[in-house]
């Protein structure tokens, strides 16, 4: 079964990139453009991955992430942060939010699928 | 254009709007504004130029971007203060920044001299911020810019060479003797409640090398006594890999470090066959294998974190196939040339509004001097069907076309007001003690700048007044059987040549009696009146229906639903209510797509010109002589059909004469106005139906009373467009003059005002 | 007397102020900055603005742009002009908008330094103080200088709000 990533950046270029990596790769692809978004999305659509920036206007990553987690439906869906790998503290907040893992920025399309490897089976 | 391309045209687009937020930003700071918002905008802005930045590989605007960013963040974060001076070293460290975007998009040079000096500026800057430590840091964050994949993907090196030859860890050096790990890997339930799986961990350590895995299975409970969310499994892991390195096998456990028991040694004299009391897995076929093993351990025990295993090679194998073309995606050089190849600029440009709208103009120009040659032709007594006449009616499709093209330059996605909305629900919500669910719709829906511009006020009043009057407190909303949390929707489309906004809420709907009380109260409609639950709700638009006694803090601040009218009606909308007792209220706004032009009925009074917008007009009638009745010293009422309504002359309202002419030489236009409240306005002639450009009035001199905007007419001549709701409004001295109010009086013969038509 | 002409002549004289546009209101001379100045046209009928001052003739049409006519003479207290052909609008730019302004006839160009400014004497009246900044001396006339911040200034908002209150309905 074709497995659904929701992806959440404010960065169009973002949205892009990952859209066309996740794509290739067969994914199928929601996109948010905030953590506000991203919830919202997932009240309409299920999604077996997540993968979200930190920075975002509205609602940052660590809100979104707490905001999936506290919800029932999603606590077992594997959340990827994107982030800058000199953020150490950052990855700390955003596992402390309860982030499965994450990627870095810039990802290259091998990683990342490496990394979604890593939490879905 | 290949996808990659398409994408980094995109990215230099967001560039322009990120400098742009950047910029405006800054500027707002400088200016004194100390919102944390703008400092995180302009955070957001230099950080995402920075992320694509990287992920084009345009490593001179990367490398500037995160000096950028460092300082910036250390703004952010409070450790550097953004005084005057500050400020101005960051605004010129944005035009740095724009200079090294565009050299990126186009190819050119930035004076390297003064981005190295800027970025000594900044770096400085950060350094005094942190204590020196910045320079550091900023090499670290290249540190990132390898694009070597880290692993390989598995599916390339299946057999039981270690797949990590290739690629070790980027910044870790490998060390040279291949050998084997023991791991001793005992989760916490955290790892759990994020989302890790220690089956798919265990099956990245099958990427390293061969695997041996025992499960540990002593600390589980008894059934009874068994929670599931806990974690009660252990696993020792014996890993043979000749080319990995601890620090790879670490890293297998980077993102559960601290939400599990994590041990791994290797030792180096003891061989992997130690461990042959595990049971051995062949490598070539790690994953189902381990897979299958840890499973029927697991399941049991934590099924919501189990996936079903016939899955687990999916995406792996989806990757493979196009693993030539993944690498296309790590994105270099060529790109950056079929950008260019593609037509190198991004597909949009940004133009003064200044220029846009004097294209505006000139085309309203041409619209006019169509429709005077089309007036000069018939004139001639030309046949329609001659070739001069086909021609023009050729050149008349042509400018309406041309003339829809520049509007649509003007037109924007109503977003931009949207996306405030959910931060202004949060906050009332919060002071309000009321649970909101924000959900918009039609956010992409386009409607000229101006009007968006304009629309954010009465927007944010109605949705704070749907918050604040319409929904019922949580506790009220589950003792009345609904859910506690009380819906807002927001929803724009477009409707028949109009766009149609909607805010509806799930609330407590238009209490009837009291609004009608206040109408009475408020001297605006009679006891004895007569209303359909219609007429009633659209009572709180009427100018006068102040709640103030009912009205919160947070809806209140002086202003009433009659001002939102009046400034939907501004834009030349309409606003209107509906409302179910017990399910809420929806209203209902309806703009025009521009404010440009509009469609008129061209009328003269008192020798001048007028237009009056066709959307207010119901119907044009002759007064006959037993039609029109006196009412009081200056008014007067005129009978349609079965009801009497007021009948205005625009000549006298705008102060053209002081007597007005008899009704039955004159003309009268029914119109309705945006509370429903209808009139017949007397008018010399009507000249005919039009579609006019609208002038602003307000930008060229200044608001006039009674007057929406002006025009060009074909004859080359000012003409006035009729502001219908403000001339049907009595005017205050004479409501002062006789009596509690005007409308009261004329309220009383007949059943009731709004009943009336 | 084109723009043109006038910005060659303040070229050679080089001097720091800009030449002057003078005009006839009745039998007195004003002037104005030539740089405020856009265009200078011909009388043609205005479309009256209902519930405004009596110093505002109405609206024209200038290329497609709606401009406001200001009864110069009137706006200052003198008597007000009853338009006709021979009257002219001189087209200025106060601040961020365009304003037409109805005199009775452009007399001269006025080149820098050519007269000499004297400060506007206290005798005059509180109108007269609002509008003339200066006074010329030029071949024994004497000349007030405009200033055009005034032309359309907050005095005019009072007013109107007055107006707003008498809105008939």
């Amino acid at each position: 079964m074709t497995k659904t990533i929701l992806t959440v950046d404010d960065s169009r270029t973002m949205r892009d990139m990952l859209h066309l990596a996740l794509t290739e790769a067969g994914f199928r692809v929601v996109q948010a453009v905030d953590g506000l978004d991203g919830l919202e999305a997932l009240d309409k659509a299920q999604a077996d991955i997540i993968i979200t920036d930190i920075n975002m206007p509205r609602l940052d990553g660590f809100g979104f992430i707490e905001g999936v987690r506290g919800n029932e439906k999603h606590r077992a869906t594997p959340i990827l942060v994107l982030t800058t790998e000199s953020d150490a503290a950052k990855k700390q907040r955003a596992r402390d939010a309860g982030a499965t893992g994450w990627i870095v920025k810039p990802f290259n399309p091998d990683k990342l699928i490496d990394a979604i490897r890593r939490v879905a089976a | 254009m290949d996808p990659l391309a398409a994408i980094k045209v995109t990215f230099f687009q967001e560039c322009e709007e990120q400098l742009a937020e950047l910029e405006s930003g800054l500027l707002a700071m400088e200016a004194g504004d100390t919102d944390s918002e703008i400092v995180n905008a302009v955070f957001r802005a230099v950080h995402s130029i920075k992320g694509g930045a990287g992920a084009f590989s345009l490593e001179a605007l990367v490398r500037f971007s995160h000096v950028f960013e460092t300082a910036l963040d250390l703004v952010r974060g409070g450790a550097i203060t953004p005084d005057q001076d500050v400020l101005k070293l960051l605004l010129r460290s944005a035009d740095i920044l724009a200079d090294h975007v565009r050299a990126a998009r186009d190819g050119g040079e930035v004076d390297e001299a003064r981005s190295h000096a800027m970025a000594e500026e900044l770096e400085a800057l950060a350094g005094g911020g942190e204590g020196g430590g910045s320079a550091a840091e900023a090499d670290d964050g290249f540190g990132d810019f390898d694009f070597k994949p880290l692993m390989v993907s598995f599916d390339e090196a299946p057999a039981s060479e270690a797949p990590a030859t290739e690629a070790p860890v980027a910044e870790v050096a490998p060390e040279p003797s291949g050998r084997s790990f023991i791991i001793r890997f005992y989760p916490q339930a955290a790892l759990y409640q994020k989302a890790n799986e220690p089956g798919l961990l265990i099956r990245e350590l099958a990427r390293l090398g061969e695997v041996a895995v025992e499960v540990d299975g002593s600390g589980l409970p008894n059934l009874a006594e068994m929670n599931p969310e806990d974690a009660y499994l252990g696993w020792r892991v014996t890993l043979t890999a000749p080319k990995a390195d601890i620090a790879a096998v670490r890293e297998v456990f980077e993102w559960v470090e601290g939400d599990c028991y994590l041990d791994i040694v290797e030792p180096a004299a003891q061989s992997a066959a130690a461990a042959t009391a595990a049971p051995e897995i062949d490598a070539t076929q790690p994953e189902v294998d381990v897979m299958a093993l840890i499973r029927q351990a697991q399941e049991a025990v934590i099924p919501q974190a189990a996936a079903p295993a016939p899955a687990s090679l999916e995406p792996a194998k989806a990757a493979s196939p196009d693993a030539s073309k993944a690498k296309e995606v790590a994105l270099d050089a060529k790109a950056q040339a079929a950008t260019r190849e593609a037509g190198g600029s991004p597909q949009t440009i940004r133009v003064d509004l200044e220029r846009v709208d004097r294209l505006i103009d000139l085309v309203g120009e041409l619209v006019i001097n169509q429709a005077m040659l089309a007036q000069r032709v018939a004139e001639c007594g030309l046949q329609r069907a001659s070739s001069v006449a086909m021609g023009l009616d050729d050149l008349e499709h042509l400018t309406r076309e041309i003339q829809d093209s520049v509007m649509a330059i003007r037109a924007q996605p109503v977003k931009s007001v949207f996306q405030r909305m959910p931060r202004l629900v949060r906050e009332i919500a919060a002071m309000t003690g009321k649970e909101v669910r924000l959900v918009m719709d039609g956010e992409g829906t386009e409607v000229d700048k101006t009007v968006i511009e304009r629309l954010s006020d009465p927007l944010t009043h109605m949705i704070r007044n749907a918050i604040d009057h319409g929904l019922e407190t949580p506790e009220e909303r589950v003792a009345a059987g609904k859910p506690r949390e009380g819906l807002v929707r927001l929803a724009a489309l477009h409707r028949s040549g109009r766009i149609v906004i909607e805010i509806v809420d799930d609330g407590r709907g238009i209490n009837r009696p009291k609004v009608r009380q206040i109408a009475i109260d408020k001297g605006l409609i009679s006891a004895e009146a007569n209303m359909s639950d219609d007429e009633i709700d659209n009572l709180i638009f009427m100018p006068g229906f102040s709640t103030a006694t009912t009205i919160s803090d947070i809806s209140g601040r002086g202003v009433g639903m009659d001002v939102v009218r009046r400034s939907i009606q501004s834009l030349g909308g309409r606003i209107t209510i509906s409302s179910r007792p017990g399910q809420g209220s929806t209203f209902t706004l309806s703009l025009p797509l521009t404010l440009a032009v509009l469609d008129g009925m061209v009328v003269t009074v008192a020798g001048q010109t007028l237009v009056a917008p066709l959307t207010a007009i119901i119907e044009s009638l002759q007064p006959k002589s037993g039609d029109v009745r006196q009412l009081g010293p200056n008014a007067s009422v005129i009978a349609i059909r079965d009801t009497h309504v007021p009948l205005i002359d625009i000549g006298r309202a705008l102060g053209y004469r002081q007597n007005s002419p008899s009704p039955t030489e004159s003309v009268a236009l029914l119109v309705e106005g945006e509370g429903g409240a209808r009139a017949a306005l007397l008018v010399d002639a009507i000249q005919g139906q039009r579609q006019v450009v609208i002038k602003s009035l307000e930008a060229n001199y200044r608001p006039v009373p009674g007057i929406a905007a002006a025009t060009i007419l074909g004859d080359g001549r000012v003409a006035l467009i009729l502001d219908v709701d403000a001339v049907m409004v009595p005017k205050p001295l004479e409501r002062a003059a006789s009596g509690p109010s005007a409308q009261t009086e004329l309220a009383a013969p007949a059943p009731s005002l709004l009943k009336a038509g | 007397m084109t723009d043109a002409k006038a910005q060659k002549s303040a070229r050679t004289e080089a001097k720091n102020r800009n030449e002057l546009i003078s005009f006839l209101i009745g039998d007195q001379e004003f002037c104005v900055d030539v740089m405020a100045v856009r265009e200078i046209r011909g009388w043609t009928a205005a479309t009256m603005l209902p519930q405004t001052p009596n110093f505002i003739k109405g609206v024209i049409n200038l290329r497609g742009a709606v401009l406001p006519i200001v009864d110069l003479g009137a706006r200052m207290g003198l008597e007000t002009t009853d338009p006709s052909d021979r009257h002219v609008i001189i087209v200025t730019r106060i601040k961020e908008q365009q304003v037409g302004l109805l005199v009775d006839a452009v007399c001269d160009i006025i080149m820098p330094g050519e007269a000499t400014v004297q400060e506007t004497p206290d005798v005059a009246c509180e109108t007269v103080k609002v509008f003339v900044k200066g006074l010329l001396t030029l071949d024994g006339r004497m000349i007030s200088l405009i200033s055009l911040d005034h032309v359309l200034p907050e005095a005019l908002d009072d007013g109107e709000t007055d107006d707003h209150a008498n809105m008939a309905a």
